[in-house]
Order: C-alpha cells, then structure tokens, then sequence
C-alpha cells in the first residue's frame, strides 16, 4: 500500500488563501466571524469549520525579513496518534482508508474525549464542535479522490504549491524540488517526509513558519500515554 | 519499412484524427466533468462550463447544479480543460458559491435617500426609472454641442464611465453603445487603471 500523498512547496506559496477558500466551498463550510487580529492571517486558527487555514508569520532570520506562509492541514500520518488514541475509546471512530491513506473522523467520534484526541496529534489539527460534540479535519477529499479528482486545495492552487498524487511520485517531486532551491535556501528542507502525508518543504527552518510544523518541535510528548497504549495494544486487538 | 515523410504524415494524421474523434457520437464531455459526476455530492448534477466574474484574467469554472431539484448550484469550481487557468482559481474566485447562496445576499433595492439615515425598500420598477431620470439629466447639462474654438463636438463632459469586469466582451459592447450614444468621451475600463 503506497496511497495518496499531499507535496506542499512552501517556496511557491504566495498566502492568496485560494485553498483555504476551496476547501470551506467544497465542504459547505460556513464563514468564521472576521476580527482585526492585526495580522493577514484568517480566521485566527482551524476549527470545526475551517479545516484549512494559511499561517502568516513575520519573521526575521539571519538579519533579514521574512514574511512566511503556512497552509496547514491535516498530515494524514502514515501511523495516525489520533486514530490510536481514537481506537483505544471507540474503535472505528476514527479510520483510515487503505487506498488513499487518508485519515478520516466519522459520526462515531462524538463518543470520543475531543481533547485527548487533539492532544495525540503532534500537529496539533483535530477541532471539535462544541454543539454536537463531532470532531472534525481534513478528510484528504476522500470522496473526490475516489472520483478521479483532485482534493479541493491542489485543485483550486494557482501556483503549484499544492501537489497531489501517488506517495512514491510526491516524493520523487519533492526531492526534485528541495535539489531545485538548496542552492539559493541552504536551510530548505522536506519535513517529516517518511511518516507523513503532506510533505512540506520549508526554505526556511520549519519552526519560523509554525510551531506545530515538524514533529516533536512543539512541547507536547511524542505519543500521550493513551496513544502509546493503544499503539501496544493494536496488534492484540488486530487478533482479538 | 521505410518510412518517408509523406508517408509518415499520413499515419500521423489518422492516428490523430482517430484520437481527437474517436469518442464522438458517443460522449462529448470531458473526463473531468465525468468524474465530477461521480463523487457523491455531485452525482445527480449538471455540468456548465462558465468564465469568472471578477477580474479580467478570466479564468475558467465548472458550475454543478442540481438535475433533479431546482437546478440550485451545488458546487462551483476550476476548470481543468481551460486555457488560461488550467483549473486553479484564486480565494475570490474559488468563493463563488456563496455568490448565489448565501444568507447576507440582498434581495429588495434599498435605497437611502439623500442626509437620510435609514434605508429603505423600493420596487425595481422605482430604481430603474430613477437611475434613468438621475443619468438623463446629468447627461443633458453637460452635454456640449461646441468646443471654446467654435467647433462641433457634440459630447457629454459631466458623466465618466469605469467598469466593468464582472462583464462579458459582448455586455462591454453594448454598453459602451449606450455611453457613446449619450456622448460619453470618459469611458474606461477599471482593469487597466
């Protein structure tokens, strides 16, 4: 099993929002009340209803100004903390579809603690609604996967920043990509390549542009004990 | 087999024609609005190809509407098999469902009269006639029939013109008409400013 994978070029990015956008369309997604936050950045974080929202940091590194944009997004993760948080209170509630690889929420997730849920996840994305209690993210556009299409966001992309395809394809691109731009960003780098399903490259250190970018660069534990446990546990209920 | 240019042409040429009308007669629709039709959401919807309304790049849009109810639109997006955009749309151009559904979209004319603080609703009927009346009379006292050398000009100074994107090549035509009718000189287009 190879499945889909996200190839994000962060060094093409211009913040226009167009995925953010195209992934609250497709989703029938409501807008968030806009407040002067003093930044360009909106909404100010993902929520049940934004599943998709472009990080605006200004920074300066090495003496020199940067304005850093951030789609981010659900990883997909190759072996989901969520989904082994997840099975170890409701099994199923949180599955993932061998064909693509992409990591889904169901119906079955309002019975399970949102909190723990977002506390697996090293990136810090799954958002619960408080009203009926479902937990939500990007679901990778399965649907339209399935369908032969692309997913919202690389769909609706006007600089190539989101890519989508095969795993070994995206990778092979992504590599070709950091080759393409090391020489003028020596700090480029791909991140989290071999676990996830989006892959960033970062012409910048990934921690300029966010601090739940790169696993583990955030202070939260690798795997809370609830996931570790339920990770020991899988084999057993995979038999069971 | 030897192959010489003439010969080769005349198999490319078929082969060619083979593919480009292989699937005539049978299905004229894109692969894409093929696939379109199969994700769930827009199984039982139409596909029409349309050009965005904002700015003048133009790019391309797959509208989906609802075969079966209202012909309501369920799903606005990039046109893969379009020339200028290849599919991709900007925030502003990939926002163009809420365009027709949306909960903030006015239904009525409002209008507020002048130093008046409130708005009120009026027919279409009232709008329509006061535009005219509004532009009319602009247009006949500034109207000149001489420049200051005593030549005949016969042209409209007062009113100017600027806009617009949000319409086709055929509406700019007939619009600009209708200024150059009035004597409009100030007729401008807001893309190019």
């Amino acid at each position: 099993m190879s499945g889909k994978t996200f190839f994000v070029d962060l060094s093409r990015c211009t913040g226009c929002r167009g995925c953010q956008v195209a992934c609250k369309q497709w989703k029938n997604k409501p807008v968030e009340p806009t407040e002067n936050t003093g930044s360009h950045q909106n909404p100010p974080d993902l929520s049940w209803q934004t599943l998709k929202v472009v990080r605006f940091t200004e920074t300066t590194i090495d003496g020199k100004f940067h304005w850093l944009f951030f789609p981010d997004q659900c990883r997909h993760c190759l072996d989901a903390p969520c989904k082994m948080v997840g099975d170890s209170e409701v099994p199923e509630a949180i599955v993932q579809d061998p064909a693509t690889g992409a990591v889904v929420f169901t119906d079955k997730c309002k019975g399970l603690n949102a909190a723990a849920v977002r506390e697996g996840c090293p990136y810090d994305i799954p958002r619960v609604d408080a009203a009926t209690k479902l937990m939500y993210k990007c679901d990778m556009c399965n649907d339209r996967v399935h369908a032969g299409l692309l997913p919202s966001c690389v769909k609706t992309c006007p600089t190539g920043t989101m890519n989508f395809g095969d795993r070994d394809e995206m990778l092979a691109m992504a590599k070709e990509r950091l080759a393409r731009i090391k020489p003028t960003h020596p700090k480029a780098e791909l991140v989290d390549a071999s676990s996830v399903r989006c892959v960033f490259l970062c012409p910048q250190p990934p921690s300029a542009y966010y601090k739940y970018v790169q696993f583990g660069d955030a202070a939260p534990p690798l795997l809370t004990r609830k996931a570790l446990f339920a990770k020991v546990l899988r084999p057993l209920r995979a038999f069971g | 087999m030897e192959w010489n240019r003439r010969e080769f042409l005349k198999i490319a040429g078929a082969t060619t024609a083979v593919a480009a009308f292989g699937g005539l007669g049978f299905d004229l629709r894109s692969a894409q609005a093929q696939a379109l039709e199969q994700a769930d959401k827009l199984k039982f919807t139409k596909q029409t190809t349309s050009v965005c309304c904002y700015c003048s790049v133009g790019c391309g849009l797959i509208a989906s509407t609802d075969k079966n109810g209202e012909g309501k639109v369920v799903n606005i997006e990039g046109d893969p098999d379009h020339p200028i955009s290849e599919g991709s749309l900007c925030p502003k151009g990939a926002s163009h469902f809420q365009l027709g559904k949306n909960d903030r979209r006015i239904y009525k004319v409002l209008y507020r009269a002048p130093y008046a603080e409130n708005w009120e609703e009026k027919s279409w009927d009232w709008a329509l006639d006061r535009i005219a009346r509004k532009v009319k009379d602009a247009r006949d006292a500034s109207f000149t029939t001489k420049d200051a050398k005593g030549r005949t000009v016969n042209r409209c100074e007062g009113v100017a013109s600027v806009g617009s994107a949000a319409m086709d090549n055929e509406e700019c035509w007939i619009y600009q008409a209708m200024l150059r009718a009035m004597g409009l000189t100030y007729i401008e287009h807001q893309a190019r400013i």
